[in-house]
């Protein structure tokens, strides 16, 4: 009798404390943060000891402990799924959320509401662990909702700004589509497996999985930000940089990808959804980052890389690959956590300015910030041997060696390759050359929560890709023979793509000006995607029903359909044959002549 | 048929096509009606007196008469079309909208 389901339920019931405590009123006084921070890292390194129990064993449990509800042959309880996925995760999970606590200290710390900031991030962090852990769909989808919920109200923090606001609507209603899918494929399990459990559901291994598969892929396009419905993440980035960090580059936008990995026994039966999750990745990964290359917003560039690198986890599903996945989800959460970190840290330091046009020199002002920018930087472009290579290289080595669609491959390279060019272009930009903000900020980053953080997840970017890989469990086998060029194809594209874009940085400054051509402003208008769909569709729609409710009845039905059509159609068609105009002269005249023939027909006649 | 009959028969014919092909003005028609009117009265005048017909020399006189009417009411119909229009020009006459 080991101690793996009674300490994993431990952490996470501790993160459910500081909850509570709201009844006692203790957080209301200034130091529940440090309280939150610290029960988010006690909570890590109890999880951390059933997580190497799993590793040692592979033992994979289930705990199923209370009992809801039966609805005539549905039986609904509380259970959790402690299998590969989640176990790894969860610890990745809360070590960086503890970071970002930590980081939040510092950057949150003249909030006057800073209370209820960690209160919301760490119901957050409950609902994901409940969507993670989920044995049933229904209590996946309460983990699922709950994840929306939290990121609407924060990324409505600044509630006082107006894009604040809109951008928390449009992720609300973004995901809300996507959650049509998601109850379509209940509803069909409902029916068709009569259960929401995922071990009946893939015992019973049905047939015909289209179309559940396809609610589960418009669940995972809205919730994960993929081509469609990708507009509310760049938008998502008016929230404060913690919540960037947490929700939306490490834990809520790989729910929808970690819905796909739960349910690969279904998906690798299924070659339709295979190659449709293929191609949405591959148009995701190179759409954004198209767009990621233009734009002056320094979050809005990490939004869009993180949006790219999601594409790039579909593809991966979609070479029936989830295990490669999932090492992405976990390795790319570290790194991209720090990059907006860093970020955070630029942004707070020169007085909120986020345009990176605004920035420049921070190498020598800002030595640490630099350090960890570079780093996460050279993780994310799959630098060899730093923490995204065990991922990225393995990704991109298993797509050219498997029998997969030629075009979404190279949709998959050149989104590679673009990688490695905004990366530059952020690196460019922000820390080298000569500085281009105002003489008088005070920059500063000697904060003792800012180093701590960024330090761990520095180090955990650089070492978590060896460290886990090398202790989990081997799954599917990865390819190990292939020719030199193939090996070698993802380092390739990604140093060229360093060097064009280090060369096209150093050429804007040597240049005039020219105006912006049409590739520059269909890649800074976010492709035009949302000018066109958040205007088009609206005022079709709008205008179809107020026509169809005030005039449809009245005027066109009682007016116009008979009466003014047939006096209409009336005068048009008399109009169009007569020819008569009303002068009497031709009246006359016509009288005239046939008087004339009358009288010559009536006197000729014999 | 003998000349004379002929004369008034031609002078009817002309007022009657001076009647019917006029040019602008709604005069000249009323005009040539008058010159109608005045022809059938001369025509059945001689008639009446050449065939001693005595009991139909009524009709001379009442033809005239209601000629006088007709020529009344012609007359106000002129006015009216000049009220409205100033001239009496016959493209005016035309009410036709389509």
């Amino acid at each position: 009798m080991n101690m793996f389901s009674s300490l994993m339920l431990a952490s996470l019931s501790v993160l459910t404390l500081p909850i509570m405590s709201s009844i006692l009123n203790t957080h209301k006084n200034s130091t529940y943060p440090h309280h939150v921070k610290n029960i988010i890292s006690y909570a890590f390194i109890t999880s951390l000891i059933p997580t190497m129990m799993f590793i040692h064993s592979g033992q994979e449990t289930i705990i199923s402990n209370w009992h809801w509800m039966t609805i005539q042959t549905l039986k609904l309880s509380l259970s959790f799924k402690l299998d590969y996925f989640s176990m790894i995760f969860v610890p990745v999970a809360l070590f960086v959320t503890w970071s970002i606590m930590e980081f939040s200290l510092w950057y949150m710390h003249s909030d006057p509401y800073i209370t209820r900031f960690f209160k919301y991030l760490l119901t957050f962090l409950i609902t994901m662990m409940i969507l993670v852990t989920a044995n049933n769909l229904f209590q996946l989808f309460i983990g699922w909702e709950g994840v929306g919920i939290m990121s609407f109200l924060l990324i409505g923090w600044w509630y006082g700004r107006t894009d604040a606001n809109t951008a928390a609507l449009q992720a609300i209603l973004y995901n809300r589509i996507g959650d049509i899918g998601f109850i379509m494929a209940m509803a069909w399990f409902l029916f068709n497996a009569n259960t929401w459990d995922l071990q009946q559901i893939f015992m019973l291994d049905p047939n015909l999985t289209n179309l559940p598969l396809l609610g589960l892929l418009l669940a995972a396009t809205g919730k994960s930000a993929q081509f469609g419905l990708h507009p509310w993440l760049p938008s998502a980035m008016e929230g404060p940089t913690p919540v960037s960090a947490l929700l939306h580059s490490s834990t809520m936008v790989v729910a929808g990808v970690f819905l796909l990995i739960r349910f690969h026994p279904l998906m690798e039966n299924n070659k339709t959804i295979q190659s449709l999750t293929l191609c949405l990745g591959a148009i995701t990964t190179l759409f954004t980052a198209i767009c990621a290359l233009t734009q002056n917003d320094i979050k809005k560039i990490i939004a869009f890389s993180t949006s790219s690198q999601l594409g790039l986890m579909i593809v991966t599903i979609g070479i029936n690959q989830p295990y490669l996945a999932f090492l992405h989800i976990c390795t790319h959460a570290f790194f991209k956590a720090m990059l907006f970190m860093c970020s955070g840290s630029i942004i707070h330091s020169l007085n909120d300015e986020q345009d990176i046009r605004k920035m420049g020199g921070l190498f020598n002002a800002m030595p640490f910030t630099t350090t960890s920018l570079i780093i996460g930087s050279l993780a994310l472009t799959g630098m060899p041997f730093l923490t995204g290579f065990y991922s990225k290289d393995l990704i991109i080595e298993t797509a050219n060696t498997s029998y997969t669609n030629a075009w979404a491959l190279l949709m998959t390279l050149i989104a590679t390759s673009l990688t490695a060019v905004y990366s530059t272009r952020i690196i460019f930009f922000a820390l080298l050359g000569q500085p281009r903000f105002l003489p008088l900020t005070t920059i500063n980053e000697n904060n003792p929560f800012l180093i701590n953080s960024i330090k761990r997840l520095l180090i955990g970017s650089i070492f978590a890709g060896f460290f886990i890989s090398n202790n989990i469990y081997p799954t599917t086998i990865p390819e190990m023979t292939m020719p030199i060029y193939m090996k070698l194809t993802a380092l390739t594209v990604t140093i060229l793509g360093f060097t064009l874009a280090l060369e096209l940085s150093l050429i804007t400054q040597n240049l005039k000006l020219e105006h912006p051509t049409n590739m520059f402003k269909f890649s800074n208008l976010l492709g035009y995607y949302p000018t066109i769909m958040h205007r088009l569709p609206p005022l079709a729609s709008l205008s179809m029903g107020q026509k169809s409710a005030s005039l449809l009845l009245d005027s066109i039905w009682l007016e116009n359909i008979l009466p003014k059509s047939i006096s209409q159609f009336q005068m048009k068609t008399s109009i169009l044959i007569s020819t008569q105009k009303g002068q009497i002269k031709l009246y006359f005249l016509s009288f005239l002549i046939t008087l004339t023939l009358s009288m010559l027909l009536f006197n000729l006649h014999e | 048929m003998s000349l004379a009959h002929i004369n008034i028969f031609l002078a009817f014919t002309v007022s009657l096509m001076g009647l019917l092909m006029y040019r602008s003005h709604l005069m000249s028609s009323l005009l040539c009606l008058e010159g109608m009117m005045l022809s059938l009265f001369v025509m059945a005048t001689m008639v009446v007196l050449n065939t001693h017909f005595t009991l139909a020399s009524m009709m001379p006189i009442i033809l005239l008469v209601f000629a006088a009417c007709e020529a009344a009411l012609g007359l106000s119909l002129l006015v009216m079309v000049s009220n409205t229009y100033g001239v009496d020009h016959v493209q005016n006459l035309n009410l036709l909208q389509c």
